[in-house]
């Protein structure tokens, strides 16, 4: 027999004493405990932080603002807030119309677009590590795979991430290749839930395929892409383990990111007040993103869809 | 027409051969790296098929490094870790949502804005209080935090309030008890949430790096990331010297190999697991 579920919600009397008042909360504990210790807590402690002087060595004092004030005038955190800025400017675009256009490449009626499928996310399953020790051997100035075909094909070679001007560029070059998979899922996804009927509808009125990718597909993905776009920039602006790896955040400052910038700070020059003032930092700028695109995600994509 | 669209097609295929390509290239690549001798490695002449096949970079590899240590602590904390979230999500999740109490609302929001604040942001506390207790290099330091996760929550709320009430209204009068119904009705019901709850525990926490790379300080407790980011150490120039990308090559593959085999066989559930949370969380 099939249960046809009746629309019924907690709140509808004569289920709370069905347990006890403490039940949930039992529930709730153990979990609640490890957010409160591990998460929670820790986030509090650490904006408190960076109002202190806090290292390894000494007693810790509060400071006030002088950590933010030292911020202001702090080279290397300029040159770590332009190159995490340049790193999301250009791998954000790239990663969300590549993968886009290979979600709608893959999603064509065509045998073997299932070993594209495969082929196009592998990068993804690899530990970021692996992708960043692969990537320093063929983005290699001499011998690397790379260089040596550019060279094939009479183009000269790049130092790519042992030169200041084009050491970002290798990172962004590894990071497409390694996540491009990861919004193509998304995407394919998305495809999924455009009802065929649509297009079936607009091509007996005659529409050609650009005018169904522009009209149907591309409106009809907007929440998709609105997805794929945040989580693309919050990924970005957290870039770290492929630049630790690959360049540690140079040559000179040329890739020193935020969070580069904020395991030196606290773990290797053991400033540890300074760098939770600066993930303090990163915070800001997060929570701006995401109230930008709470406003865009009210006013754009809702009104587009309905 | 039918011209154009075998064009199209013979396009289309042509297209496709140049992605599998391009995204596959660079992992075979490192694979025939890893089973050359190092004179074979730095030249500008380009073999796919390595002319003197050697095994003596996996050798040294397996040598030098704890490179079976880094896995096995790997998979400890991977698996204790996602088996903790599974737990402690699966009772949150049901308490939050088929449960009617006093500040519910409130204790998911607050988990909920979690969701904006970088871990980042928590590792320099994170650090200090496991030192405080002389935990770091542990596994509990690795796995605890992983257990605070907020999608995983999140998820299984959603899918819990989805179910029918029916069933657990059927064994209340049974008599059995809240936990009872959480375990024998609930929890066998919200299987596909919980796999993909799981993959994609297991999967974040197996390639965790910033973490374990803070919260690891001997090489014996190192995880398999945090190991493999030292290869690049053997870079010209650096400690040791001489040039080492076969070897580098081999730790990379044999990192490499065992998520790559299992993403191809449990290909449905990673892509379900990874779309379900991308689009949800």
């Amino acid at each position: 027999m099939r249960v046809i579920p009746r629309p019924r919600r907690a709140s509808d009397a004569g289920t709370s004493h069905l347990y006890s008042r403490w039940t949930p909360y039992l529930f709730l504990l153990p979990y609640l405990l490890v957010f409160l210790l591990f998460r929670l807590g820790p986030s509090i402690f650490g904006l408190a932080m960076s109002f202190t002087n806090w290292s390894i060595v000494g007693s810790p004092e509060w400071v006030g603002t002088a950590n933010y004030e030292l911020m202001q005038i702090d080279p290397r955190l300029e040159a770590a807030l332009k190159n995490t800025a340049f790193f999301t400017g250009l791998t954000v675009p790239l990663l969300v119309v590549l993968s886009l256009a290979l979600a709608i490449f893959l999603n064509q009626p065509h045998k073997g677009r299932a070993i594209g499928r495969v082929a196009a996310f592998t990068p993804y399953v690899l530990m970021s590590t692996v992708v960043g020790v692969l990537w320093t051997w063929l983005l290699e100035k001499d011998f690397g795979l790379l260089n040596v075909y550019l060279e094939k094909l009479g183009i000269d070679g790049l130092p790519w991430l042992v030169s200041q001007d084009v050491a970002m560029y290798g990172i962004i070059l590894t990071t497409v290749w390694w996540t491009i998979g990861y919004g193509m899922v998304l995407f394919l996804a998305g495809l999924q839930d455009i009802p065929t009927e649509l297009y079936e509808a607009a091509r007996i009125d005659g529409a050609n395929s650009l005018r169904l990718l522009r009209h149907i597909t591309l409106p009809l993905l907007a929440p998709t892409t609105f997805v794929v776009l945040m989580l693309t920039i919050i990924n970005s602006f957290q870039v770290f383990d492929q630049v630790y790896v690959m360049t540690s955040g140079g040559p000179g400052t040329s890739t020193l990111t935020l969070v580069q910038y904020i395991y030196t700070t606290a773990f290797q020059n053991l400033r540890m007040g300074y760098g939770a003032a600066v993930a303090t930092l990163l915070f800001a700028i997060l929570i701006v993103f995401a109230l930008v695109q709470a406003y865009l995600y009210r006013r754009g994509v809702t009104g587009a869809t309905t | 027409m039918s011209a154009t669209r075998l064009l199209g097609k013979v396009i289309w295929y042509v297209l496709l051969v140049a992605l599998v390509v391009v995204m596959l290239a660079p992992i075979v690549w490192m694979l025939s790296t890893s089973f050359k001798p190092e004179t074979e490695i730095t030249t500008i002449d380009i073999h796919w098929v390595p002319r003197t096949f050697t095994l003596e970079n996996y050798e040294r590899v397996f040598e030098r490094f704890n490179i079976l240590r880094w896995t096995a602590n790997s998979l400890i904390v991977s698996t204790a870790a996602t088996a903790l979230v599974l737990l402690l999500d699966s009772l949150a999740g049901y308490a939050l949502a088929r449960m009617q109490f006093a500040g519910r609302g409130l204790i998911f929001g607050i988990i909920l804005s979690m969701l904006f604040v970088p871990v980042q942001i928590t590792v320099v506390p994170l650090f200090l209080m496991f030192s405080e207790v002389s935990l770091t290099d542990t596994y509990l330091a690795l796995i605890l935090p992983v257990g605070a996760n907020v999608t995983g929550v999140f998820l299984m709320r959603q899918f819990f309030l989805n179910i029918p009430y029916e069933l657990e209204d059927a064994a209340r009068v049974d008599g059995a008890s809240t936990l009872r119904i959480w375990w024998s009705v609930v929890l066998p019901l919200a299987k596909p949430a919980l796999t993909a709850v799981a993959i994609v525990t297991f999967l974040s926490t197996w390639n965790s790096f910033f973490w374990p790379l803070i919260a690891t300080r001997t090489d014996a407790s190192r995880t398999l990331p945090v190991g493999i980011a030292q290869f690049m150490s053997l870079r010209p120039g650096q400690a040791q010297g001489a040039q080492a990308y076969g070897q580098a090559m081999a730790g990379a593959v044999i990192a490499a190999l065992p998520p790559v085999i299992v993403f191809y066989m449990l290909q449905r559930y990673f892509i379900e697991g990874i779309s379900m949370t991308g689009i949800k969380g």
